[in-house]
C-alpha cells in the first residue's frame, strides 16, 4: 500500500497564545517548551525567577540499548531524551539548571548501573529499556532514594503485583505497559474484521519474559471478545535467524487473526519469510504492537498486506502533522538531527525526561526552592504534562498512562518510510485495568 | 629454630609454615603479599572508597574470580577447558532465588548452604557424562549442558523468563545469622562471612592441589594413559575434580544471588559467562592459585566500569587485554615474579634499559616491514 499524504507541515500554532499555551500545559516554561511550543513563550517567570535554586546543572544519566539487536529500541530513546534535554536547556533548563545527560550501554548489568550512576552524584537517572532489567533495580531505586523514570522495562506485573504504590517511592515508568498494547491489538483486530469474523488465532512472538506476557494478555483479550480458538503459539528465540517453521505453521492452520510482538530484526525477518512464503494470503489479518519499532529498517514491499501495528503512546503523524504543529516541529527536528523517523521508543526517552523535568519546575514553582527527592517523588505521583505525543498522567501506581495507537503499515513514498495509516487512538481507560485491579481479572471481567 | 616457631630453614632459605596444610611453607615475599593480601580484603570496603573504588563492584569481581578458582582446578592441572561453568554459577545463584521466591526461605546461610548444595550436585551429574572427555569434545560438552540449563531456564516461567527472581521475601533483604539487618549492615556482614569462607576455600584448595590427589591430577593433564598405567582412576578423578570445582562455582554464584538480590539468566548462566570465567583463570595467571580471583576483580571492573568513560567501552577493553595476553602470557599473578625480577635487574643495571630500547625499536621496525611486504602483495600480487 502506497500513500503519498505524510510529509509534515511546517504549521505555527495558530490561535493559541502565550498565557493559553501556559494553561494548557502546566504553568511552566520548559512545560510548554516540551509540549512543542516553545516559539509563544516570552516574558520572565517571577515565580522561578526568585526561587531559591542551586547555580550547577543537573546532573542525569540515561542507561539504554546503544549495541546490539536492542538498539533499535535502545538507540530512539537515547535520541528522545537527548532532544528533550536540548529543548530544555535552549529555553533556559530547568527553573535555569541546565542538563548534563551521561548516556551509557544498559547491558545486563543496569543494576550495577543505576548504583554507579547514584555514587557518581547523579540528580535523576532514566532507563532503561528491558523488563528484567527494571524489575530488578526497583527495589535498589527505593533504597537509593534517587528517582529513576523508566523509559520502558514494561512488564505489567512490575507495578500492579511486585512493587504496589506503599512500597515504592522512587520508582516511576513513563512508556505505557504492555497489557497496554497487546489488549490494543485485540481490540483492533476485532474492530477492522469484527466480531463474527475471528474464530482462529495464532501467535508467533520472541521466545523471552516480553513474548510470553504479551502472548498471554492478547489470548485472553481476543478469547473473551470473540470466543476465538488458539491454532498455533510459536516462540522463535530473540535473534532467530529464521522464522519459516512457525510460518509454515501459520499457513498450514490459516488462523483469521496473526498475533506477533516480535520487534526489531525479529520483526523485519517475520515479515520477510511471511511475504515470502505467502503468509499474508492464509491470514485474514495481522496485528502486532511493536512492528513499527522497525520504521527504520521497513522496505516498500514488507508493509504490503493485511498488517496494522501498534506506536504505544505515540506515533509522530497523529493527530496530523498539518493539524498538529508540535509533531510536525519534532519530526522535522528529529530527522534533521538523526536523519530517522522517531519510533514509539523515541518517545520513552523524550518522554521519561519530560516527566521529571516538567515536576521539578513544578515542585521550585510550589515550594520557592528546589525539592529533595522524596518531596518531587511525592510531586510526580499524579502529575500531568503534555509532550507532543498528547498528554499524560503519571497514575497513582508510578505508572505514566497514556493514548495507544495502532494503525495500519503503509508505505510514504514523500519519506521513503513506513508509515501508519488510519490511526485509531485508544484511550488507556479502554485497554487497560483501574488503579489496584490486576489485568488478567480485569479482562476476565469483560 | 623452635618447634613452635612458624619459621623454619629450607634450601638454605628461611619460609614460613602455614597452620593446618600439613606442611606447606611460604617464603618471606609470599607471607608478606599473602597477609597484605588478607588486609586489603578485610580493608576493601573502607579502602575503595577512598581510592574511588566501587566496593560492591570489587565484590561481585572477587565472587567471579573464586568461580574461575574453582574452574582452574581443571585448567591447571588436569588440563581440561571448561565453557560450561556458568553452569554453577547460576544454578547457586538460581538456588537462591527459587528457595527465597517460591519457599520463602529468608535465611542468607541457609540460603548459600542450598546454593552450595544444588551446584554441587548439578556439578556432580554432569562430570559423571564429561569426565571420560578431553580437549575439544569436553569443551563442547561442557559448553551444551551449560546451553540446556540456560535455555531451559530462559524460556521457563517457574524462573520468571529472564526477568528473573528476586532474592527478597515480603520485599525485604534475607536475614543473615538469623538476624535482620539494614542496607549497610547487610551488605557488610555478607561481605565478610564470605572473605572468611573465601580464605578457607583458597586453603582448601591450595592444600588440595598439593596432596597426593592433587599430584595425581596433575599427571592425569600430563597424560592421561600414563596415569592409567600407574593406577590412577583417571575418570573417577577428574569426575571429583570436576564436582570440587563446581562447588567453588556454586558458593560463587550464591553469594552473588545474596549481594545483588535479583536473578537473572543472562549474567549469570549465559554461555559467554563461563567463557568470562575462562578467561579470569587466564588473565590472572592460570599457573597460581589466586591468579583466577585478580583476573575476576580485574575483568568485572573493566566490563562493568568502562562504559561510563569510553562509548565504545569493548575497544579500551580490547586493547588492555589484548597488551595483558601478549606481554603477559603468563597472566597476571603468573608473570609478577618475571617482571619483579626484570624491574630488579634494571635497578641495579640501567644500562639494560638501552638494550630494552632496541629490541622494541627492532621489534617495529620487523613489523613494519612484514606489513610492507603484505600490502605490497595484496596490491600487486606476488613477484
Amino acid at each position: 500500500m502506497t500513500t503519498g499524504s505524510h510529509e509534515p507541515r511546517d504549521d505555527g500554532a495558530a490561535g493559541i497564545d502565550r498565557r493559553d499555551a501556559l494553561k494548557l500545559v502546566g504553568g511552566s516554561a520548559i512545560a510548554v517548551a516540551l509540549a512543542g511550543c516553545a516559539e509563544l513563550l516570552e516574558d520572565e517567570d517571577d515565580a522561578i525567577e526568585d526561587a531559591d535554586v542551586p547555580d550547577e546543572p543537573i546532573e542525569a544519566g540515561l542507561q539504554t540499548f546503544l549495541e546490539g539487536a536492542p538498539a533499535v529500541l535502545g538507540v530512539q530513546a537515547e535520541m528522545g531524551a537527548e532532544t528533550a534535554v536540548r529543548r530544555i536547556n535552549d529555553n533556559g533548563g530547568v527553573a535555569g539548571r541546565e542538563i548534563e545527560l551521561d548516556v551509557i550501554e544498559e547491558g545486563e548489568e543496569a543494576l550495577e548501573n543505576y548504583q554507579q550512576f547514584v555514587d557518581d552524584g547523579k540528580d535523576v537517572t532514566f532507563g532503561p529499556i528491558s523488563s528484567g532489567n527494571h524489575e530488578a533495580m526497583v527495589p535498589e531505586i527505593n533504597a537509593q532514594g534517587v528517582i529513576n523514570v523508566a523509559t520502558d522495562g514494561t512488564v505489567t506485573t512490575l507495578y500492579e503485583e511486585d512493587h504496589p504504590p506503599e512500597d515504592n517511592t522512587y520508582s516511576f515508568r513513563f512508556q505505557n505497559h504492555d497489557v497496554m498494547e497487546a489488549l490494543a491489538a485485540a481490540v483492533e483486530a476485532v474492530e477492522v474484521l469484527g466480531v463474527d469474523e475471528i474464530d482462529t488465532y495464532a501467535g508467533i512472538n520472541p521466545g523471552y519474559a516480553f513474548g510470553f506476557d504479551e502472548h498471554e494478555v492478547f489470548s485472553a483479550g481476543i478469547e473473551q471478545l470473540t470466543g476465538a480458538e488458539e491454532v498455533y503459539d510459536g516462540f522463535p528465540d530473540l535473534g532467530a535467524d529464521d522464522m519459516s517453521t512457525h510460518i509454515e505453521a501459520v499457513n498450514s492452520e490459516e488462523p483469521d487473526v496473526l498475533f506477533s510482538s516480535c520487534w526489531g530484526g525479529d520483526a523485519t525477518l517475520l515479515l520477510e519469510q511471511g511475504h515470502g512464503a505467502g503468509m499474508f494470503d492464509n491470514i485474514e489479518l495481522m496485528v502486532g504492537p511493536v512492528l513499527y519499532g522497525s520504521a527504520n529498517d521497513l522496505s516498500e514491499g514488507l508493509v504490503d498486506g493485511p498488517i496494522r501495528s501498534g506506536s504505544r503512546n505515540f506515533y509522530w503523524d497523529e493527530p496530523t502533522t498539518d493539524r498538529w504543529s508540535p509533531a510536525a516541529d519534532l519530526f522535522e527536528e528529529v530527522v534533521d538531527e538523526y536523519d530517522a523517523v522517531p519510533t514509539a521508543h523515541f518517545m520513552s526517552g523524550y518522554g521519561a525526561v519530560t516527566a521529571w523535568a516538567t515536576a521539578a519546575e513544578k515542585a521550585v514553582r510550589l515550594l520557592g526552592r528546589w525539592p529533595e527527592q522524596d518531596e518531587l517523588a511525592e510531586l510526580l505521583v499524579g502529575h500531568g504534562f503534555h509532550t507532543p505525543a498528547g498528554y499524560h498522567t503519571m497514575a497513582d501506581d508510578h505508572q505514566c498512562y497514556s493514548n495507544a495507537h495502532f494503525g495500519e503499515l503503509a508505505w510514504s513514498d514523500d519519506l521513503d518510510a513506513a508509515v501508519l495509516e488510519n490511526v485509531t487512538v485508544y484511550a488507556p481507560e479502554e485497554v487497560s485495568p483501574p488503579q489496584g485491579k490486576p489485568s488478567l481479572e480485569w479482562i476476565g471481567g469483560w | 629454630m623452635s618447634r613452635l616457631s612458624p619459621l623454619e630453614e629450607r634450601d638454605g632459605e628461611t619460609v614460613v609454615r602455614v597452620p593446618l596444610t600439613n606442611g606447606l611453607t611460604l617464603t618471606k615475599g609470599q607471607t608478606a603479599l599473602t597477609l597484605v593480601g588478607i588486609l586489603v580484603l578485610f580493608g576493601l570496603p573502607f579502602l575503595a572508597g577512598i581510592v574511588g573504588l566501587s566496593w560492591g563492584r570489587l565484590f561481585r569481581g572477587l565472587l567471579f574470580g573464586m568461580a574461575a578458582v574453582g574452574l582452574n582446578l581443571l585448567l591447571r592441572h588436569t588440563e581440561l577447558v571448561s565453557f560450561g561453568h556458568a553452569a554453577f554459577f547460576g544454578g547457586g545463584a538460581y538456588a537462591v532465588a527459587v528457595l527465597a521466591a517460591h519457599l520463602d526461605v529468608s535465611e542468607g546461610l541457609l540460603l548459600l548452604l542450598a546454593a552450595v548444595i544444588v551446584g554441587t550436585l548439578l556439578a556432580a551429574f554432569i562430570g559423571y557424562f564429561v569426565a571420560g572427555y578431553v580437549d575439544i569434545y569436553f569443551a563442547l560438552l561442557t559448553l551444551a549442558f551449560n546451553a540446556v540449563i540456560f535455555a531451559t531456564v530462559f524460556r521457563s516461567g517457574f524462573f520468571n523468563y529472564n526477568d528473573g527472581l528476586a532474592v527478597r521475601v515480603g520485599g525485604d533483604n534475607p536475614t543473615l545469622f538469623g538476624l535482620g539487618w539494614t542496607d549497610l549492615g547487610y551488605d557488610l556482614v555478607l561481605y565478610y562471612t564470605t572473605i572468611v569462607l573465601m580464605l578457607v576455600m583458597l586453603l582448601l584448595m591450595w592444600r588440595l592441589v598439593h596432596s597426593p590427589f592433587g599430584r595425581a591430577l596433575d599427571a592425569i593433564g600430563q597424560d592421561r594413559t600414563r596415569a592409567r598405567f600407574i593406577g590412577i582412576p583417571v575418570e573417577r578423578y577428574v569426575w571429583i575434580s570436576f564436582t570440587i570445582s563446581g562447588l567453588y562455582g556454586a558458593f560463587a554464584g550464591g553469594v552473588y544471588a545474596l549481594q545483588r538480590l535479583h536473578v537473572q539468566p543472562e549474567p549469570t548462566l549465559y554461555v559467554f559467562v563461563s567463557g568470562e570465567i575462562l578467561f579470569m583463570a587466564i588473565l590472572g595467571g592460570f599457573t597460581t592459585l589466586v591468579g583466577p580471583l585478580i583476573g575476576g576483580v580485574l575483568l568485572v571492573y573493566l566490563l562493568e566500569a568502562t562504559r561510563f568513560s569510553f562509548y565504545y567501552y569493548h575497544a579500551p577493553i580490547g586493547i588492555i587485554l589484548l597488551a595483558i595476553v601478549f606481554f603477559m602470557p603468563k597472566g597476571i599473578m603468573g608473570s609478577l615474579p618475571d617482571i619483579l625480577a626484570g624491574l630488579s635487574r634494571r635497578a641495579s643495571d640501567p644500562g639494560l634499559l638501552g638494550d630494552d630500547l632496541q629490541t622494541i625499536g627492532s621489534s617495529i621496525r620487523r613489523s613494519l616491514s612484514r606489513a610492507t611486504t603484505t600490502v605490497r602483495i595484496l596490491v600487486f600480487g606476488v613477484r
